[in-house]
């Protein structure tokens, strides 16, 4: 009885819902679609036209619109992101280990960790930047002070997965290492590490995309040169054509095949898991 | 016992305000079969712990072949663990799992000669052409022999083992416990073996060590154990006896079964006489008893095979079990709800008081 009107209603609600996560996306990739250079960011489509991707590629004739001043900015963003997902994934990985006996101070450790994704990313952005100035007295770089604050943000993502992976794990299997003469470090490569890898990649995703897009900290930290979503936003206090839409379906598509590799790396990983799971439901 | 290879010295350890471990003093030999017995949370576990380095004793010191081992850490121990849930490495082969300790610790022996003392191990506990599955690819009998191989391929002098058997069902139990000794016997290296059944511990050990609350209270061959257990605690692990409470004095128990004279007790805080389930008798309401009796009402029976476990209930709720062991002759049959009266030989009975300690 009750699921004759509660399932519909969820199939609604959950139609409207992928329908606002992608109605923006569709409308998007339309629009990148449009004849240039004069067709406007507008409906209806005045020819269907692949002009704005080859126009981002430096592919069509000089016009008066100018190509995007994105290639270094992009560049700026993918390194960006790589060193945060590193650092911040190998701190997560090392908190959340030490995380799992209890110490002295270990719940104030916790709130200052996670406090780094609580504060809002203006103030965090605002202050690093007054640092950075006025108290060391050092320049801003996207590689130096925006880098800090992005850590400083995904840091906390990578400790919080890595904390929920460690909490299952079943310890036993390092004792066990111990005792066949293994060393703690060399068990934690041979043993822990394999098993908590679907962990180690979510914290990375997490990282990765998370600092990819970061906004906020990065306006202020970040000095001169600009990362992506600072060099896109910039563009648009101009003029907005096509090719920003275009760049912004070839970006998202980018993440696809980002999560395609993940959902890979995952499955794999996955299997493993699920024979350890097994033995867990023999003891 | 001339050659000890671990000993332990006042051994204490505590959880916050839970002593697990208060005072722990115990020595083994070489190529001995030691059981562990005690109910949950008696201790024997995180005893075991202590021996392999897993837990570090508040006080007290481990000594392993004569060395003080109480601050080095798991690693260097060489001492073998065996784990109730086998611990085996999910990721891993049967063969890789086998070799992990000679590949990964300090062996510094060459590829080809781990993989001749795995095969060798796996061939010893029975798993040849297996060696190439996943740990998920085989079952828990065999999951066990892989945990058992993976340590003894490190040629320890002694193996932990924790409830090694409580995972698996009860006909592979039985199988296991035969195999376990005769790995052990033909190795000859001592196995301490913690478990929490009777039959398990009497079955297996050549000394079975007692534990109730963190302290070691009997230690002693299975023998020894059960025929003249050294507390009404021991007594009740051992899951054999009958226990009435009453009062010991003047070289007489008084329980309620009447007094009955028992010079013969032994030291203990509690006054309990113990009687062994297979001691019992039953009779007839209206014989007449010169020893020792009192009236309980039949409640169910249990057949076991080669005995039967009869079941009686006292007028305080107690419930008193008998059991006859079929070989004796066929069983005698009891109307349920009737009243039996229930006897012994005083001889046969164990009595523990306070007033003998005196």
């Amino acid at each position: 009885m009750e699921s004759r009107i509660l399932k519909p209603t969820l199939a609604i609600y959950v139609a409207l819902f992928i329908l606002f996560l992608y109605g923006p996306f569709v409308v998007l990739t339309i629009i990148s679609f449009q004849q240039g250079p004069e067709g406007g960011p507008q409906f209806p489509i005045i020819e269907w036209s692949t002009y704005w991707y080859r126009h981002i590629f430096g592919l069509t004739p000089p016009s008066r619109i100018a190509p995007l001043p994105f290639g270094e900015a992009l560049l700026r963003s993918l390194v960006l992101a790589l060193m945060t997902m590193v650092v911040s994934t190998v701190l997560g990985v090392m908190s959340a280990q030490a995380f799992r006996r209890k110490f002295k101070g270990s719940g104030v450790v916790f709130y200052l960790i996670v406090l780094g994704m609580m504060v809002p990313g203006v103030l965090t952005g605002l202050g690093t930047s007054l640092l950075a100035n006025n108290v060391i007295g050092i320049e801003r770089h996207w590689y130096t002070t925006a880098f800090a604050t992005h850590v400083a943000y995904t840091f906390p993502f990578a400790f919080l997965v890595m904390l929920a992976i460690l909490n299952r794990f079943d310890a036993s299997v390092e004792e066990a290492a111990w005792s066949l003469g293994v060393d703690p470090w060399t068990t934690f490569r041979k043993v822990t590490f394999p098993l908590i890898f679907p962990g180690v990649l979510s914290a990375m995703l997490f990282a990765f995309t998370l600092s990819l897009d970061e906004f906020p900290r990065t306006l202020f930290a970040s000095g001169r040169d600009q990362t992506l979503p600072l060099a896109i936003y910039g563009t648009f206090s101009v003029e907005i054509h096509p090719n920003i839409f275009a760049f912004g379906v070839l970006t998202t598509l980018f993440s696809f095949a980002l999560l395609s590799v993940y959902g890979i790396l995952m499955a794999m990983s996955v299997r493993r898991a699920k024979k350890m799971a097994m033995q867990e439901d023999i003891a | 016992m001339d050659t000890s290879v671990f000993r332990l010295d006042g051994v204490t350890k505590r959880y916050g305000d839970l002593v697990a471990l208060d005072n722990a003093t115990l020595e083994a030999g070489a190529n001995e079969y030691i059981s562990f017995l005690g109910p949950s949370g008696s201790g024997k576990t995180t005893l075991l712990r202590v021996i392999a380095g897993f837990e570090a004793p508040e006080s007290g010191r481990v000594y392993f072949n004569g060395k003080d081992i109480t601050n080095l850490p798991a690693h260097e121990r060489g001492i073998g663990f065996v784990f109730q849930n086998f611990a085996l490495f999910p990721h891993l082969t049967v063969i890789q799992n086998v070799g992990f300790g000679l590949t990964h610790g300090k062996s510094g022996l060459s590829a080809a000669e781990i993989e001749r003392r795995s095969l060798e191990m796996i061939e010893l506990v029975g798993l040849s052409g297996m060696e190439g599955r996943g740990v998920d690819q085989i079952s828990g009998g065999q999951r066990q022999r892989v945990a058992l191989a993976r340590t003894l391929t490190m040629h320890p002098k002694v193996v932990l083992l924790d409830e090694p058997l409580g995972a698996l069902d009860a006909n592979l139990r039985s199988r296991m416990r035969n195999e376990l000794r005769a790995i052990r016997e033909r190795l000859g290296v001592t196995f301490v073996h913690v478990t929490g059944s009777e039959t398990e511990a009497l079955a297996m050990g050549d000394r079975i060590v007692v534990l109730d609350r963190g302290r070691i209270i009997q230690v002693g061959t299975p023998d020894e154990v059960y025929g003249a257990p050294a507390s009404p605690e021991v007594a009740h692990f051992l899951n054999r006896f009958n226990l009435f409470d009453g009062t010991l004095s003047g070289g007489t128990f008084n329980g309620v079964f009447g007094a009955v004279p028992s010079p013969q007790a032994i030291p203990s805080d509690r006054s309990v006489y113990a009687v062994r389930y297979d001691r019992m008798q039953v009779l007839p309401v209206s014989a007449k008893v010169s020893g020792p009796s009192f009236r309980a009402r039949f409640v169910a029976s249990e057949y076991l095979g080669s005995s039967m476990m009869n079941f009686f209930e006292a007028e305080d709720g107690h419930v008193i079990e008998m059991e006859h062991h079929l070989s004796l002759g066929a069983a005698q049959e009891f109307e349920p709800r009737q009243d039996y009266l229930l006897t012994w030989n005083p001889d046969q009975a164990i009595v523990f008081g306070r007033e003998a300690s005196r």
